[in-house]
């Protein structure tokens, strides 16, 4: 009963066509353009004028187009309010039905747009049909010239498919800066296992005519259900500054829709850039070394990473110490780029916690951890070393020096567990992850994958649940996408359907292994936010105990 | 697979349902009286500051609640318009009134990212915007009977707090600026 008028609806899919024309910015007016669009700017730079719910003035900066239609203008829906499409296709050419999103299937009855009906539509909120449109749509007070170079984006904005889409295939991209690292492959493999069942599937839907009926509407996405997705892998070598061009080389080739998954156990920073720049949406590399941005749009992450943990060891420190005597707090870096990381997160919350100033010690290879602490009595120490210094920070801890030590899992790895028992009692550790006794329940959800990989090492697993989230935002955004094959379409659903709380279909924020939360909203470019503070229990083989909440505020 | 095709039956029945197209005859908004009893939480305001939730909710000010969140789309930034709307047509009166906005993606809400939004709107002393843990944030949602389990059930809400009676006033919808002033008059201001 619920099926059937699914499958009406699905027969119409709009998008099949492939292309290799790219949206770009030509000229000023269409940059000008661009700035109205998203920022809400005026090409004199003052703020666009809007009214909102019939009388309400405000400020086009706060009511920028993309806030509603968002920045691919094929609109949304939240909170019962239906936002149509507002790209040049839909409202200058002929309207055709179409369906947008599972909930959203547009048949507009108005007669098409010209530039003088759309004028006057968006200063008085009248369509050419005469309807009055509800007044959450913001009414705008433009200028001719102005209404001109908005009405020219307009028109081409989501005109054509983003390159990498055919009849049958979507093709896309892993990025893998290590050659022959065996996480790197490892990973790799695991992604591939992931695609390869769901594209076993759609050679198995095209055989029998009720299982496809089946698919489609039980997926509600033809795309979904039909497409076979082909994973190309782009090994770049060599140092970082050399990985631009090889980038640019393996673009021309197999100009992608989009990159997935990547690996690198350094710098991710020129393969943001890439993607920044060719506007190629890339979903969830993994990296301790996320670009750390609040605009930037294409790169999508599983969290900031190192950074990340350090900003939580402040945090935790910050309310911990709340009210009271905070006594000197001491950062002691060695020479990495991982202790860096650590370090920049921690800066960006202490410097602005209204303590004071945090000191840095560089950990360099002559100086003894234990004369640093002896010299320092009774502070606290953050400790950002690795694994290779474990010895010595095990027997500084023992020294007793120190108020409190804090040290992250993300840089020591599985090596904190050989702390001696003594040595636990001072030492609070970020851990980015679900705690350990919690997570076994979510070991179950790669069985699929790990039934073929059979991972043997506490890496490993993470790397097959990290496969599996990557898996899982591609299938959903796939879904939500409808065959809307433009780059900013697919990070546009991934924004609004994995926002908080509001699971849709396969994806609830809670039930990713790995992090015990994982969600995007429009705009959110790293899906885990939270950051345990853990200590290591006092048994031969040591568990851990969180000392804080998830999030830290 | 099979396991992953029935959550989506399920999500399927229940916002069918729940799905109206907005047009320009229903937007009015509802309105009740209702009692609520708040609950003891310690919150986080865009200054990082912790804010007992109780006691600024027994405050002697006209007080009024909305459910937001920094990076939402389509209502939040109509009713924080509203807002930034009503605070602007106080002009003297604006310490009568107290806006507090209470994050829906405490995840996401920092203080950092609350200041910046309330930046945005340009939010005039007076209007808070809180953040906490997700246990002590549903509490605040169910005290308010406006718990949030997915977004086809983040409607428009606001909730006025009448400084003579401690009495709340319901608003289910989105206001006009002249509406939501007229009922704040009506709640004492
Ligand atoms: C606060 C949310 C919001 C903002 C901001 C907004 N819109 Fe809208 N817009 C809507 C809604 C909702 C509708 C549908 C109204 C209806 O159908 O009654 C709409 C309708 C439209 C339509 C009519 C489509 C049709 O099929 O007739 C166009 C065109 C449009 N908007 C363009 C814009 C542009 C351009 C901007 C920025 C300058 C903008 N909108 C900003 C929410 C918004």
């Amino acid at each position: 009963m619920l099926i059937l008028p699914l499958i009406f609806c699905l027969t119409t899919s709009a998008a099949s066509k492939a292309t290799t024309v790219e949206p770009g910015l030509p000229d000023k007016a269409l940059h000008f353009g661009e700035k109205m669009y998203r920022e809400g700017l005026l090409p004199s730079g003052e703020a666009m004028q809007a009214y909102v719910n019939g009388d309400t003035p405000a400020p086009g900066t706060s009511f920028t187009c993309i806030s509603c239609h968002l920045r691919s203008g094929l609109g949304s829906i939240e909170g019962g309010i239906n936002t149509p499409p507002t790209t040049g296709k839909y409202l200058f050419e002929k309207p055709e039905p179409i369906n947008l999103t599972k909930y959203r299937h547009f048949d507009p009855s108005r007669p098409v747009y010209t530039d003088a009906s759309f004028a006057a539509m968006l200063r008085g909120g009248v369509d050419p049909a005469g309807r009055v449109l509800n007044y959450v749509m913001p009414r705008y007070h433009l200028h001719d010239d102005d209404m001109a170079i908005l009405i020219r984006y307009l028109k081409r904005l989501s005109s054509t498919f983003s390159p990498g889409v055919t009849e049958q295939e979507l093709h896309l991209a892993t990025v893998i800066t290590e050659p022959g690292n065996a996480e790197a492959e490892f990973y790799y493999r695991a992604l591939q296992t992931l695609i390869a069942q769901k594209n076993n599937m759609v050679k198995s839907f095209g055989k029998e005519p009720r299982k496809t009926r089946m698919a489609e509407a039980m997926l509600m996405s033809r795309e979904a259900a039909f497409k076979r997705i082909v994973v190309k892998k782009w090994v770049l070598t060599g140092p970082p500054d050399t990985w631009r061009a090889q980038l640019e080389q393996h673009y021309r080739k197999e100009p992608v829709f989009a990159l997935i998954g990547g690996f690198s156990a350094g710098s991710w920073q020129p393969v943001h850039q890439f993607s920044e720049e060719h506007q190629i949406p890339c979903l969830l590399p993994v990296t301790d070394f996320p670009v750390i941005s609040d605009n930037d749009w294409y790169t999508l992450y599983f969290s900031k990473g190192l950074f990340q943990e350090g900003a939580a060891a402040a945090r935790y420190l910050l309310r911990e110490t709340d009210g009271h005597d905070r006594g000197a707090v001491i950062q002691i870096v060695d020479d990495t780029v991982s202790a860096k990381a650590l370090r920049d997160g921690f800066n960006s919350v202490w410097d602005n916690g209204g303590a004071t100033a945090a000191r840095t010690i560089l950990l360099t290879p002559g100086t003894s951890l234990q004369v640093i602490f002896q010299q320092n009595k009774g502070a606290t120490f953050v400790c950002w070393t690795g694994n290779h210094a474990l010895a010595k920070l095990s027997e500084a801890l023992l020294a007793g020096y120190g108020l409190r030590h804090i040290a992250s899992y993300g840089y020591l790895g599985s090596t904190i567990y050989s702390l001696p028992p003594k040595a636990r009692s001072s030492l609070f550790i970020t851990y980015p992850y679900r705690l350990p006794h919690q997570e076994k329940n979510y070991d179950a959800y790669v069985n699929s994958v790990s039934s073929v990989l059979h991972p043997s090492t506490p890496q490993q697993v993470r790397l097959l649940k990290q496969a599996y989230a990557v898996y899982q935002v591609l299938s959903q955004a796939l879904i939500d996408l409808k065959g809307s094959y433009y780059r900013d379409a697919l990070l546009d659903v991934i924004g609004m359907n994995m926002a908080p709380g509001m699971g849709m279909g396969l994806v609830l924020d809670t039930t990713f292994p790995l992090y015990e939360r994982f969600s995007f909203g429009p705009g959110q470019r790293y899906a885990s936010k939270g950051c345990y503070i853990v200590q290591l229990t006092d048994e031969k083989n040591p568990g851990l105990i969180n000392r804080s909440d998830w999030v830290i505020h | 697979m099979a396991l992953r095709i029935i959550p989506i039956l399920l999500t399927l029945v229940m916002t069918a349902g729940s799905f109206t197209h907005a047009s320009a005859s229903d937007v009015k908004y509802k309105r009740s009286i209702e009692s609520y009893t708040m609950p003891d939480v310690t919150l986080i305001n865009q200054d990082g500051k912790k804010v007992r939730f109780r006691d600024m909710m027994a405050s002697n000010r006209l007080i009024a609640v909305d459910f937001i969140f920094g990076t939402c789309t389509t209502i939040c930034p109509v009713l924080s318009a509203g807002y930034a709307n009503l605070q602007q047509r106080l002009g003297p009166d604006l310490n009568k009134v107290h806006l507090v906005s209470i994050s829906i993606d405490p995840e996401n809400d920092t203080p950092k990212v609350m200041k910046e939004y309330l930046k945005r709107y340009r939010a005039k002393p007076g209007w808070d915007f809180l953040t906490g843990s997700r246990n002590d944030i549903d509490a605040v949602m169910k005290a308010f009977d406006a718990y949030i389990p997915n977004k086809m059930a983040h409607y428009p809400l606001t909730l006025i707090r009448s400084s003579q009676n401690g009495s709340w006033v319901r608003l289910f919808g989105l206001l006009s600026s002249s509406e939501f002033l007229a009922e704040c008059r009506k709640a004492g201001l």
